[in-house]
């Protein structure tokens, strides 16, 4: 399929008082057209991060790329001035925020935050944008769309401002779209009806997704691939039934196994030991170690490089390295796996393990 | 099953806020059910159901309208003296949901901890208090050095065991915790919870979980109440509740919970809940009727026979 978005090598650090914090060291990925990439990981993992650069959302001041590039219609996006970046930014690649309470203008209506980019970036009469914000407000499912486009939006509850919020991502057609967090502010009924709408808007408009998580339930149902992240790195990345049934690098079998599941019941919730490191002074070697139970001598000395695990799904971990020990996942990543047909804990339909 | 003591009965507990005035809300509307001594009771529903009003009415935040609580057997909500109140206090606490905001900027971890300690003058010196402290963080897995930062200083996870640890400060029997585990990452949801139990095992505490994480509710809880506009429309052990979910509003609500797991994911099929779907007449009995053993559902006499027939032989 064709790759719309290429991030390649990017190394972006923070300049604070207390010295330089790297948050991203060294990721790649690249986007495919119409596929949603989640990109999962705990707070300050650098997931966020990763997509302000892309949307060059970083003060300049305290930000800084270091290395690598992200290619976006063969323009590398670190490089553009800022004028060039505001004619891609809200047309080509737009973004929906985590916080639909923060994100909107309380002093504008809500009609005219729609017609905003629309009138930016389209040559288009007002009367012409009017009418294209109520169409966009149709499309995200909002009731009574020509008397809404009046109200403000305190006038709004927290699941329709996500939908205003998605409307005004949506409003120039935009290539890729980036959501950070979109459903995590959001109760479970409301959240299940923003994923169908962005599912639904997607095959519409065919436009690529990269979706921001921390919830796995919520990758499961919107990804096509996903992206673990850990301290400014991917440290695993697949198509997501890769990362949920054949999940290699030991951080993805911590966060799957952290989850509670609601069919079985378990005496002990498996909880990731420790905190995540300090991006001031990262780590030598896999930064995952100090936390992790599988950790080896090589792991504290040297970086692991990406091993390839199949076409789509790669790893970075020592484990994978052909010298390495085989080492025993935790349970209930085993029982993932025995649903995996190519992974060593397969059970075929007749119950005979696959090697 | 075993005799279980009633530790806190809420009857009838209403919280209506403007009174009387157009604008009236009737956050908590009529609802009844106990907590047994040394039980989790999970209680769930969306934003503006009411399950955070009732935590906060059952501790006294708020006067109930009308209803009442006793705890012990004894009201809580009435009028009470100074030294009553105190009492009533020190058995039941609370942790909040928001681990920045429900921790004074502007104190050191050691006073904020502390602050319990003086109220009801639990220690008799500064090296006794210091000492408490020093115990307490170390229960919720911090160190005693972390008693002379400031709450900035400490991230989500961290903060949240602040609160535990302060909660714990009074000795209380009872926690009410109010979300205490939205605002945090995955991984550190799954430290928080785990604390939780075991202090629970180790000091045999009663817990009220608020949660709107279905599937953390289940792990952590004995029972679940499950609310709706002010309504408790089920209560039901845990299991029971996730195997049998009798009231449509939480079939939707289980139906619409994401899991880790792509191949359920795309066979999922969600529920909606629409209230006019029950066509209760004028005047009908509408009420908490139990359909299984400790299983109630809010149903009329009609629906209470077809669940009935339904669950016959479960």
């Amino acid at each position: 399929m064709e790759k719309i978005l290429e991030v390649k090598n990017l190394e972006l650090s923070f300049h604070t008082f207390a010295g330089e914090v790297k948050a991203i060291r060294g990721v790649n990925f690249d986007l495919k057209k119409g596929e949603t990439l989640a990109i999962v990981g705990e707070s300050g993992s650098g997931k966020s991060v990763t997509t302000k650069a892309i949307m060059r959302l970083l003060p300049e001041s305290s930000s800084e790329f270091k290395n690598g590039q992200i290619l976006f219609n063969g323009k590398d996006l670190t490089k553009l001035t800022d004028k060039e970046m505001q004619k891609i930014r809200g047309k080509d690649i737009s973004m929906i925020f985590q916080d639909p309470m923060t994100s909107l203008n309380p002093t504008m209506t809500i009609g005219k935050q729609i017609m905003e980019p629309i009138l930016k970036h389209q040559n288009v009469a007002k009367s012409e944008a009017q009418k294209m914000a109520i169409d966009l407000l149709k499309l995200v499912g909002m009731p009574q769309p020509e008397q809404r486009m009046k109200q403000y939006p305190h006038q709004f509850s927290g699941g329709q401002r996500q939908r205003i919020v998605i409307a005004i991502a949506l409003a120039c057609n935009p290539k890729i779209l980036i959501a950070d967090e979109p459903t995590t502010a959001l109760d479970v009924t409301i959240q299940a009806q923003i994923l169908e709408l962005m599912k639904d808007l997607q095959k519409k408009i065919d436009t690529s997704i990269i979706f921001i998580t921390h919830d796995l339930g919520v990758v499961a149902n919107v990804a096509d691939r996903v992206a673990v992240m850990y301290s400014g790195k991917i440290v695993e990345i697949g198509t997501v039934d890769e990362i949920f049934y054949n999940p290699q690098h030991p951080y993805t079998w911590g966060l799957l196994s952290s989850m509670p599941s609601l069919d079985v019941q378990e005496e002990k919730l498996y909880a990731i030991p420790g905190t995540p490191p300090d991006l001031l002074n990262p780590p030598k070697g896999d930064a995952f170690a100090l936390r992790s139970e599988y950790a080896m001598q090589i792991d504290m000395e040297e970086t692991p490089p990406f091993f390839k695990v199949s076409d789509t799904h790669y790893a970075a971990t020592w484990l994978l390295h052909p010298d390495a020990p085989e080492v025993t996942p935790p349970a209930t990543i085993i029982e993932r796996m025995k649903r995996f047909p190519n992974s060593r804990y397969y059970e075929s339909a007749n119950g005979g393990i696959l090697k | 099953m075993k005799i279980q003591k009633k530790l806190l009965e809420i009857k009838n507990l209403k919280q209506y806020f403007n009174s009387g005035k157009p604008n009236e809300v009737k956050a908590i509307d009529d609802i009844t059910f106990d907590i047994y001594k040394g039980e989790t009771l999970g209680l769930v529903g969306e934003s503006g159901c009411g399950k955070s009003t009732t935590g906060r009415t059952i501790i006294r935040l708020y006067d109930a309208t009308d209803g009442e609580v006793l705890y012990d057997g004894v009201n809580v909500h009435g009028r009470k003296s100074k030294t009553e109140l105190k009492s009533f206090n020190r058995k039941m606490q609370m942790i909040f949901q928001d681990p920045y905001a429900s921790l004074n900027p502007r104190m050191k971890v050691m006073d904020i901890i502390a602050e319990g300690l003086d109220i009801h003058g639990l220690v008799k010196n500064a090296k006794e208090r210091q000492e408490r402290v020093y115990q307490l963080l170390e229960t919720v897995g911090l160190n005693k050095e972390h008693a002379n930062r400031y709450p900035h200083e400490f991230s989500g996870g961290q903060r949240q065991r602040l609160g535990i640890a302060r909660a714990l400060a009074v000795e209380p029997e009872f926690i009410i915790a109010d979300e205490p585990i939205s605002a945090l990452d995955v991984s550190i949801q799954a430290q928080v919870v785990n604390l939780l139990k075991e202090l629970q095992e180790e000091k045999g505490l009663t817990y009220l979980f608020i949660a709107h994480d279905l599937s953390m509710v289940k792990y952590i809880s004995d029972r679940i109440g499950v609310m709706y506009f002010g309504k408790l429309v089920e209560l039901a052990p845990a299991e029971d509740l996730y195997k049998y979910p009798m009231h449509p509003y939480t079939q939707s609500l289980l139906s619409a919970i994401p899991l880790p797991d792509p191949d359920y994911e795309r066979n999922r099929v969600r529920k909606t809940y629409d209230p006019k779907s029950h066509n209760y007449k004028d005047g009908e009995d509408v009420t908490m009727r139990e359909v299984r053993p400790g299983h109630f559902v809010y149903c009329s006499q009609a629906e209470f026979k077809v669940l009935q027939a339904q669950h016959a032989n479960n």
